[in-house]
C-alpha cells in the first residue's frame, strides 16, 4: 500500500487491529500515570480524521420499522453514538430511546460469533465454508415447495436479493413476519381511503382523535408523529394549538400526554365511533346516507351503555369535533386487536369521512418506483401460514432472518413443535434466541452499525413544499466501524453467497454485497438524482455520505370511500365468570415487541406510565384490585384458557376495571443475559383468536383470571412512594376525571 | 471510592497550595522529583535527532509536522506510520538501521505500533492541546520549542519521550494564574481560566 492508496475500509481494517487501550486503575500518589496505557497510532489515516474529534456518517436505525435516518458518531474508529439526521423527513434529526440503544446491540457480549452447527443436543462451532456447504448440501434435492424463508418486514436490496435466491429455489414461500404490526390498520385504510398507509397530518389538524393509536410511544412511526404533535401543540400556529384525545382503555405514552383520556370498555371502540357519528348528526352535521342508516341505531344512550363512556362525554365530543376542523380520527392497535378488528377500524375511519378529514389531514403517500426493493411489510397471518405448512410437514429447510417466531408465537399455535418438525432449519441471528436455539445451523450476522443495506420505509414521510405528493426515499445503512467480531457477516454477503451457489455465473462479478449494491446503485444514477454524465466514484460517495435518496414516487391518492355497507359491530357480552378481565398485552415505546430486549438500556429505562425497570409488571385498575384484595407488588398469577404467567402488581387508574396490562418484549428464556429471564412473556397465553377479515392475531381477545401467590415484593420502579403507596386512594394520578374537564375553552 | 477520595483531596489541597504561592513564587519548571519513570518503548525514537539544533545533529523539525493535531484537536497525536513512511522510504542512508528496519517491520504487516503514554492524565482531566497551541504559538508567535516545552520540556534532547514535569492540578493552576500578554503586541495581560467545568467535565 502506498500512501495515498488507501480506501475507508483499509482504514477500517487499521483500526480493528488498533484502538486496543489497557486501562488501568490508577490511584497512586501521582495523577499521571507513564508508561502504563498504550496509546496505539495509527498506520494509516484518510485526511478527514482527527484524533479526538468525531465523524459522522449517515446511515438508517434498525431498531424498529420506522426506518428514521441517523448519523452515527465516529471517533477513532469506534461508534460512540447515533445521532438524527437533521435532513430527513422522517425523524428531522431526532431519535427515540429505542433507536439510540441501537449501538448497544452492536456492541453486545452476547452476540453469536462464530457459525454454529447442532448435533443432537449440542452445538460446535464450524468455519462458514462447512456452514455454507451444509446448507447446500441440504438444499439438492429438496424441492422449491419444500423451503420457506421467514423474516420480518424487509425492503431495499436484501430484500432484491433474497427474492432472487427465493426464484433460483423455485420457492414461492416467503413468510414475512411482524409480532406487533399494523396488518388491520393496513387492511381497513386500503378499504376506507384507497391506501394501506395514507400520510397523517397531525401537524394539520385542529383535534386529534386517537382510538388507541399511540402514536407518540410505539405506533407506525412514532418518532415522525412526536414531530408532527410538537406542532400541533404550538399555540403559535395558524390553526392554534390543537387539542388530543385519546380513547383506550389502557393508557398509553400517548394518553398520557392527551387533554382527555377516555377509558373505553375493551373492544368498543367502534360503537363508540358511531356513537360520535350519530351525535354529530344530531348536532347538525350532515352525515352521509349510507352511514346513517348504520349509526342511527347508536343512540347516545345506546353508545354509553355499550362503551361505558358517558353520554355527556360522547356529546362533548361531537362537539369538539364539529366545532374544529380538519381533525383527525386514528385508529391503532388498542381498537384492532379484536375478532371484530377491522369492523372497528372501518367504523372509525367512518369519522374521518364524515368530517370531511379526507385529503386534508389523511394525505396521499407515494411508493418508490422499484417494485423490487419497496417494503414488504409483515403481519401475523403470514406466520400462521407458515405455522400450518411446518405442521402439515411440507416444509424441510426453514430460514429463519430477524424473527423470533418460538418467542412471541402464542404456545397454543404450538409453533415450536411445528418447527421442529422441519428437516433443517437455519437461523440468521445476531443473538442466541429462541428461535436460534430451536434452529440446526445458525449464522451469526453483522449489526446494523457494521453492515451494509437499503431501507424503503413503509410510512412514507415527504418534506413540505412542491413535489411533496410524489416524494418517495431510499436510505443506506453502512458499517461505521469494523466489526466488533471478526467472523460475523452481513445478511447480504451470506445471501449473495448462497446465490452463488445455485447460479455462480449470474453473480460472479460481485465480490461481495458491498459490490453488488454499489452497481445496483449505479446502475439507476439518473432514477437515484443523478446525472448520466456524473462521475461512478464521485455520486457513490456522495449519495452515500447523505444517507437519504430521494426519488421521484409513483404518488397515490386518498379517497373519501369508507363505507357503512357491512359493517356489523357485536354487541358486548358479559364476560366468562371464570374469566374476567379482558387482557391487554402492551407495546411499550422501548420494549416493542421484545425483539430489542437484550439490550440493558432498555430494560432499565423506566416505563413513562409505571416507571418500573427490569421486569414486567400487571396493570390493575385499583377498584379492580380493592376487590381482589390485591395490593401494589403482589406477585399475581394471571391465567389464560391458553397459559399463565406470574408476575408482580401495579395498581393503575389508567385502566379501565374490567381490563389489565402487561408488557409484551419480556420474559425470554434465551437470547443473552439482559434478556433471559427478566419478567414474563405474554405471548405464549394469548388465546388463538384471529381478526374475521385480515387473519390477524386479535391481541387483546384474551380473557384472564387473577389470583395471588401470596408472595409480595418491592417494585423496582422510579417513582416515590407517593405513586406506588397511594395510587389507590384518589387525588394522587387522576386530579380531575375525565368528564369534569372543562371543555369550553378548547372548543 | 477511596482512591477517588484520596485523588481528590490531594488535588484540591495541591489546588489551594498552588493558588496561594502561584503568582509569587511559581514551583522551579523541572525538579528532579518531577521527572517521570523512563519509559520502554516499542521503538527507541529519537526526538533528539528530528526535533533537535542543528549544531548538535538534529534537523529542527517543526514538533507539529508529526503531531499535527495539536493545533486542531485535543490531543496531540502520535503520528501514523504513514507519516514516518512518506520521509523514510527516500531516506536511503538510515534503511538499514535496527529501528528503521522495526518500523518498515511493523509497515509491511501494517500492525500499528503499541507505544506506551508518557502523559496519561487521569480519565477525569480534560486537557485540550489546541487551545494552548492557539494562544501561545499562533496568537502570541513564541517559538514551537518554548511553546510545546511548557509541559513537555527540552524534547530536543530526548530520546523516547520522558516526562520531564508535575501535569498535576497545582502544577497547572500555577501557569493559569500567571499573567501572560494576550497577544504577541500587547500590554495588556489575562490569565487561564480557573473554572472546575474548564478541566473536569
Ligand atoms: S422510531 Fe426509534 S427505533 Fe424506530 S427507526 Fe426511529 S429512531 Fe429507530
Amino acid at each position: 500500500m502506498t500512501e495515498n492508496d488507501f480506501s475507508r475500509r483499509d482504514f477500517l481494517k487499521v483500526l480493528g487491529w488498533g484502538g486496543t487501550a489497557v486501562a488501568l486503575s490508577g490511584c497512586g500518589n501521582t495523577s499521571i500515570q507513564d508508561g502504563q496505557e498504550t496509546v496505539t497510532s495509527y498506520v494509516t489515516l484518510p485526511s478527514y480524521v482527527t484524533p479526538s474529534i468525531s465523524n459522522y456518517f449517515n446511515s438508517t436505525c434498525a431498531q424498529c420499522d420506522a426506518g428514521c435516518n441517523i448519523m452515527g458518531r465516529v471517533r477513532e474508529g469506534r461508534v460512540l453514538k447515533a445521532e438524527g439526521n437533521p435532513n430527513s423527513p422522517i425523524n428531522r434529526g431526532r431519535m427515540c430511546g429505542l433507536g439510540l440503544s441501537g449501538v448497544q446491540a452492536h456492541y453486545n457480549p452476547d452476540r453469536v460469533r462464530e457459525p454454529l452447527l447442532r448435533t443432537g443436543d449440542k452445538g460446535e462451532t464450524i468455519t462458514w465454508d462447512k456452514a455454507l456447504g451444509l446448507i447446500n448440501e441440504k438444499l439438492n434435492g429438496t424441492k422449491g415447495t419444500e423451503i420457506a424463508f421467514v423474516t420480518g418486514g424487509m425492503s431495499g436490496h436484501v430484500q432484491a436479493l433474497l427474492g432472487n435466491y427465493m426464484d433460483e429455489l423455485g420457492s414461492k414461500n416467503h413468510f414475512s413476519y411482524e409480532a406487533i404490526s399494523p396488518a388491520v390498520l393496513r387492511a381497513a385504510n386500503k378499504k376506507a381511503y384507497g391506501e394501506s398507509m395514507p400520510r397523517y397530518r397531525i401537524d394539520k389538524a385542529r383535534v386529534v382523535v386517537s382510538f388507541g393509536a399511540d402514536f407518540l410511544g410505539a405506533w407506525v412511526s412514532p418518532v415522525h408523529f412526536s414531530q408532527q404533535y410538537a406542532q400541533f401543540r404550538k399555540g403559535s400556529r395558524p390553526e392554534g394549538r390543537g387539542v388530543l384525545v385519546q380513547i383506550e382503555p389502557k393508557m398509553t405514552l400517548t394518553g398520557a400526554n392527551a387533554d382527555r383520556w377516555i377509558a373505553v370498555r375493551p373492544g368498543t371502540e367502534g360503537v363508540l365511533a358511531l356513537g360520535i357519528i350519530n351525535a354529530l348528526g344530531k348536532a347538525g352535521l350532515s352525515i352521509p346516507a349510507d352511514i346513517a342508516a348504520v349509526s342511527h341505531e347508536y343512540t347516545t344512550e345506546r353508545t354509553s351503555k355499550e362503551t361505558d363512556v358517558s353520554a355527556e362525554q360522547i356529546e362533548k365530543l361531537a362537539a369538539l369535533l364539529k366545532e374544529r376542523t380538519p381533525s383527525l380520527v386514528l385508529a391503532g392497535g388498542a381498537a384492532e386487536g379484536y375478532a371484530h378488528g377491522s369492523q372497528n377500524a372501518a367504523a372509525i375511519a367512518l369519522l374521518n369521512r364524515v368530517l370531511g378529514n379526507v385529503g386534508k389531514t389523511l394525505e396521499a403517500s407515494a411508493s418508490v418506483p422499484f417494485p423490487q426493493i419497496a417494503p414488504t411489510v409483515g403481519s401475523r397471518s403470514s406466520l400462521i401460514a407458515l405455522n400450518d405448512g411446518l405442521a402439515a410437514g411440507k416444509y424441510k429447510v426453514v430460514f429463519s432472518y430477524g424473527v423470533n417466531p418460538v418467542f412471541s408465537a402464542p404456545a397454543s399455535m404450538k409453533f415450536k413443535d411445528n418447527f421442529a418438525k422441519a428437516d433443517f432449519k437455519v437461523a440468521f441471528a445476531q443473538y442466541m434466541d429462541e428461535t436460534a436455539l430451536a434452529a440446526d445451523l445458525i449464522l451469526p450476522l453483522d449489526s446494523a452499525m457494521e453492515d451494509w443495506a437499503t431501507v424503503v420505509p413503509e410510512y412514507m414521510a415527504a418534506p413540505e413544499g412542491a413535489g411533496s405528493n410524489a416524494y418517495a426515499q431510499m436510505s443506506f445503512r453502512q458499517p461505521m466501524m469494523e466489526k466488533v467480531f471478526p467472523d460475523t457477516r452481513g445478511v447480504g454477503d451470506i445471501l449473495l453467497a448462497l446465490l452463488k451457489q445455485r447460479t455462480a455465473d449470474k453473480y460472479k462479478e460481485f465480490e461481495d454485497f458491498y459490490s453488488y449494491l454499489r452497481s445496483a446503485v449505479l446502475k439507476n444514477k439518473v432514477a437515484l438524482g443523478g446525472k448520466a454524465g456524473d462521475d461512478d466514484e464521485v455520486f457513490w460517495n456522495e449519495t452515500l455520505s447523505k444517507g437519504i435518496v430521494p426519488l421521484k414516487g409513483i404518488a397515490g391518492s386518498v379517497s373519501a370511500k369508507a363505507s357503512a355497507a357491512g359493517l356489523k359491530l357485536p354487541v358486548p357480552t358479559d364476560a366468562d365468570p371464570s374469566y374476567p378481565l379482558r387482557l391487554i398485552p402492551a407495546v411499550s415505546a422501548s420494549m416493542r415487541d421484545g425483539r430489542n430486549a437484550n439490550e440493558p438500556w432498555l430494560q432499565e429505562s423506566p416505563d413513562p406510565l409505571t416507571t418500573i425497570v427490569w421486569d414486567s409488571w400487571v396493570e390493575i385498575n385499583p377498584k379492580t384490585a380493592a376487590k381482589l384484595g390485591i395490593v401494589e407488588g403482589d406477585i399475581v398469577e394471571v391465567t389464560s384458557k391458553s397459559g399463565s404467567i406470574k408476575t408482580q402488581a401495579y395498581l393503575f387508574p389508567g385502566i379501565h376495571p374490567d381490563a389489565v396490562s402487561v408488557p409484551v418484549g419480556y420474559g425470554h428464556e434465551a437470547m443473552g443475559r439482559y434478556a433471559r429471564g427478566v419478567g414474563a412473556n405474554v405471548f405464549g397465553m394469548l388465546d388463538s383468536v384471529f381478526d374475521k377479515e385480515t387473519g390477524e392475531l386479535a391481541l387483546n381477545e384474551t380473557s384472564v383470571k387473577i389470583s395471588k401467590t401470596g408472595q409480595r415484593v418491592i417494585i423496582v420502579k422510579e417513582e416515590g412512594p407517593v405513586g406506588g403507596s397511594q395510587a389507590g386512594k384518589p387525588k394522587i394520578a387522576v386530579q380531575v376525571s375525565a368528564d369534569k374537564v372543562d371543555l369550553s375553552k378548547e372548543v | 471510592m477511596k482512591c477517588f477520595l484520596r485523588s481528590l483531596t490531594l488535588l484540591v489541597g495541591l489546588f489551594f497550595y498552588a493558588s496561594s504561592h502561584a503568582t509569587d513564587a511559581l514551583p522551579t519548571l523541572t525538579t528532579p522529583d518531577d521527572v517521570g519513570p523512563v519509559v520502554e518503548q516499542p521503538i527507541e525514537f529519537p526526538h533528539f535527532r528530528h526535533a533537535g539544533d542543528a549544531k548538535d545533529g538534529g534537523m529542527q523539525i517543526n514538533c507539529m509536522y508529526c503531531h499535527t493535531y495539536a493545533r486542531r484537536s485535543m490531543v496531540a497525536g502520535i503520528p501514523p506510520i504513514q507519516k514516518c513512511i512518506g520521509c523514510h522510504q527516500s531516506i536511503e542512508s538510515v534503511r538499514d538501521k535496527p529501528r528503521i528496519q522495526k518500523l518498515f517491520e511493523y509497515w509491511d504487516a501494517k500492525k500499528p505500533i503499541p507505544w506506551k503514554k508518557v502523559h496519561d492524565l487521569p480519565d477525569f482531566v480534560r486537557f485540550n492541546h489546541e487551545r494552548h497551541i492557539q494562544r501561545f504559538y499562533f496568537q502570541q508567535d513564541r517559538p514551537y520549542q518554548e511553546v510545546c516545552g511548557y509541559c513537555h520540556g527540552n524534547v530536543k534532547a530526548m530520546t523516547v519521550a520522558q516526562r520531564q514535569k508535575p501535569i498535576t492540578m497545582g502544577w497547572c493552576a500555577s501557569c493559569h494564574q500567571k499573567d501572560h500578554p494576550v497577544s504577541a503586541n500587547s500590554s495588556e495581560t489575562g490569565h487561564g481560566p480557573n473554572d472546575c467545568f474548564t478541566c473536569h467535565k
